[in-house]
């Protein structure tokens, strides 16, 4: 099959889910998956493509959440402006980190994560701003061009056509110029900065897109969820969304949206193991960890292997996982 | 801020950063024997501190059979998961990332199976020693931080002196630094991998039981410590025993004398912002050696 082929039927699918699934419980949850797949996407870039192990997307989510909710509810600025204001004003915090992006791998890890504490801080603590540990109540529903988004339905489909946005642009990204000296330099940096390539730019650029895309997930979270709880934007969340693109399979864009929603639909299908959820969650990702090198996404071509009639079409140069380097 | 508080400041900053220390400590030697940086490191010492309770909710013990227990609980514990999950990822030839990922859902198991097992309360540990206050320069500090600054201090050099002059501790420093070569020379890799959780868990063990009796000991009272530790090893230069050590001091230090003089609500913050301003200073930490990157 043709890779198009299976873009517009995969396409197809997500724009069919809340017409099958019409309970608006669900629907609702389908759109917390697709914001989870734009946060991955992000992460996908930085970790998978650029080998940055970073834990501090969950910073850009809320600071993106933080600055739509607070725009279009106390200064009454319409949705699509305050949802590019979150996506800039995300990107440009990233340049907080740019002196940090020269360092090895896991103290870039340990300081991004630093990065996010202290953002997480922030919010809790300036009141004035944020409303504290209290969050914000009544974020105001988003519309466009005149269009009041109101059901979970209207949501659903304003999220599903931002990550389809997010998944062309970061796919065209991944085979321009840009992508091949991000891959250039997860294999080895010495050899790419031999190259031409300014490895402190790129990689500082790095993360200025993935904060963007980070920053307007969090716009879409803030008039998705309707109130926002700084609670919502600890380096849990960070983690949470390193889980999902390394479940999904590091270095690939359909694995970043199948992992993510894996992570936001497993603990919906665990909810009758009661207490025994997490745990059960847990051992799944070290589960998942051990079968397979490049996660989900490399577990498809593994399957599809034992199926006779895919034998001869599954494609063998699926991107390949990029070792994360030390 | 009066010389009583300074006082008290010093023995409290000491005391939270001796287990900072311990902790950091197994962050680090794991780090060093197998690069995995290691997220359940905190809820080790949680299973600590829970064995140690637990022992003393059966019989009243005197206060070191307690950190004996919690070390046995934290050392059992790290052994398990070593030989159940990390060696299983390591002979299927995951990825690094995928390890380190897995940690991350052995500190859920382990949250969570603790949770199942001694409740979601906080669990309060009873009074360990007599609490009268001892006099120090004629101010009145908690005997509580005293023992914990002394009895981090002893395991801690006991850990120096294990690594120096013990068979074990010098095949596990020469496997950590050059795995083949030590191959070479005859040390199972895989045996001194396997002591490294073991000690690894063991100093956590006791963190978790030196905690516990300073605060309370819960479910989830790992994974933030654990953070704090990891910010505290990076501190003093990941992969480094006496960075570990310094830098673990350091931060409980900086932690609570922030929160003495700058502000409760932003104490966590200080250290965050110290621990990227040294970074940047020295990429690699304060203590690491040269020509290892880890």
């Amino acid at each position: 099959m043709q890779s198009t082929t299976i873009r517009t039927l995969v396409l197809l699918l997500f724009v069919a889910a809340p017409f099958i699934q019409t309970n608006t419980y669900w629907q609702h949850v389908f759109g917390v998956a697709l914001i989870g797949a734009i946060l991955a996407l992000g992460l996908q870039l930085l970790v998978g493509m650029a080998g940055l192990l970073s834990l501090g997307q969950g910073a850009f989510y809320g600071i993106g959440a933080y600055v739509s909710a607070v725009l279009t509810a106390h200064f009454g600025v319409p949705f699509s402006l305050a949802f590019l204001a979150a996506g800039v004003v995300a990107a440009i915090s990233s340049l907080l980190l740019v002196p940090i992006v020269k360092l090895p791998s896991s103290s870039l890890a340990v300081a991004t994560l630093g990065f996010n504490i202290i953002i997480y801080l922030f919010m809790l603590n300036e009141e004035w701003a944020t409303g504290g540990s209290y969050g914000m109540l009544n974020v105001p529903l988003p519309s466009i061009f005149g269009f009041e988004l109101t059901t979970e339905r209207d949501l659903y489909f304003l999220i599903l056509a931002v990550t389809a946005i997010v998944y062309f642009s970061l796919d065209r990204l991944a085979h321009s110029r840009f992508g091949r000296a991000l891959k250039a330099i997860s294999q080895d940096e010495d050899a790419a900065r031999a190259c031409g390539i300014s490895i402190i730019r790129y990689k500082s650029k790095c993360f200025l897109v993935a904060a963007f895309t980070a920053g307007i997930a969090g716009s879409l979270y803030a008039h998705h969820a309707r109130y926002l709880n700084p609670n919502d934007f600890t380096f849990n969340k960070s983690i949470e969304i390193l889980i999902m693109v390394v479940v999904g399979g590091l270095g690939s864009l359909p694995g970043a949206v199948i992992g993510a929603i894996i992570i936001v639909l497993m603990p919906e299908f665990l909810r009758s193991s009661g207490e025994w959820r997490l745990i059960l969650f847990g051992a799944l990702v070290v589960v998942l960890m051990g079968v397979s090198r490049g996660g989900i996404a490399g577990l498809v071509p593994m399957l599809l292997r034992f199926l006779p009639w895919f034998r001869s079409t599954s494609d063998p140069k699926a991107v390949e996982s990029v070792e994360v380097r030390r | 801020m009066s010389s009583e508080q300074f006082i008290q400041g010093i023995i409290g900053g000491l005391a939270i950063g001796c287990i900072y220390s311990l902790i950091a400590l197994g962050i680090t030697i794991i780090i060093r024997a197998t690069e995995i940086l290691h997220f359940a490191q905190g809820e080790l010492m949680m299973i600590g501190a829970m064995a140690g309770l637990s022992a003393m909710w059966m019989v009243d013990l005197p206060f070191i059979v307690v950190l004996l227990v919690g070390m046995i609980g934290g050392g059992v514990a790290a052994v398990t998961i070593e030989l159940s999950i990390y060696r299983t990822l390591r002979t299927l030839r995951v990825p690094l990332i995928n390890i380190i990922i897995s940690t991350l859902g052995v500190s859920l198991i382990l949250q969570n199976a603790a949770r199942l097992i001694w409740g979601s309360e906080p669990l309060r540990y009873p009074p360990l020693f007599h609490t009268r206050g001892v006099d120090i320069a004629g101010f009145a500090i908690s005997p509580q931080l005293i023992w914990i600054v002394v009895l981090g201090f002893v395991m801690m050099a006991a850990l120096q002196l294990f690594f120096r002059y013990t068979r074990l501790g010098i095949a596990m420093q020469a496997a950590a630094q050059d795995a083949e070569a030590a191959q070479l020379m005859g040390i199972s890799v895989k045996k001194t991998t396997t002591y490294t959780f073991v000690v690894a868990g063991v100093m956590a063990g006791a963190a978790g039981v030196l905690l516990g009796s300073l605060f309370f000991a819960s479910f989830n009272m790992g994974f933030l410590t654990g953070i704090k530790a990891f910010v505290a090893a990076t501190l003093g230069g990941l992969g480094s025993l006496t960075g570990a050590m310094v830098g673990g001091i350091a931060f409980g230090l900086i932690e609570t004398f922030s929160g003495v003089l700058i502000s409760t609500a932003y104490k966590d913050a200080v250290g965050m912002i110290v621990l990227i301003v040294i970074l940047l200073l020295a990429p690699s930490g304060i203590f690491i050696r040269a020509g290892r990157r880890v």
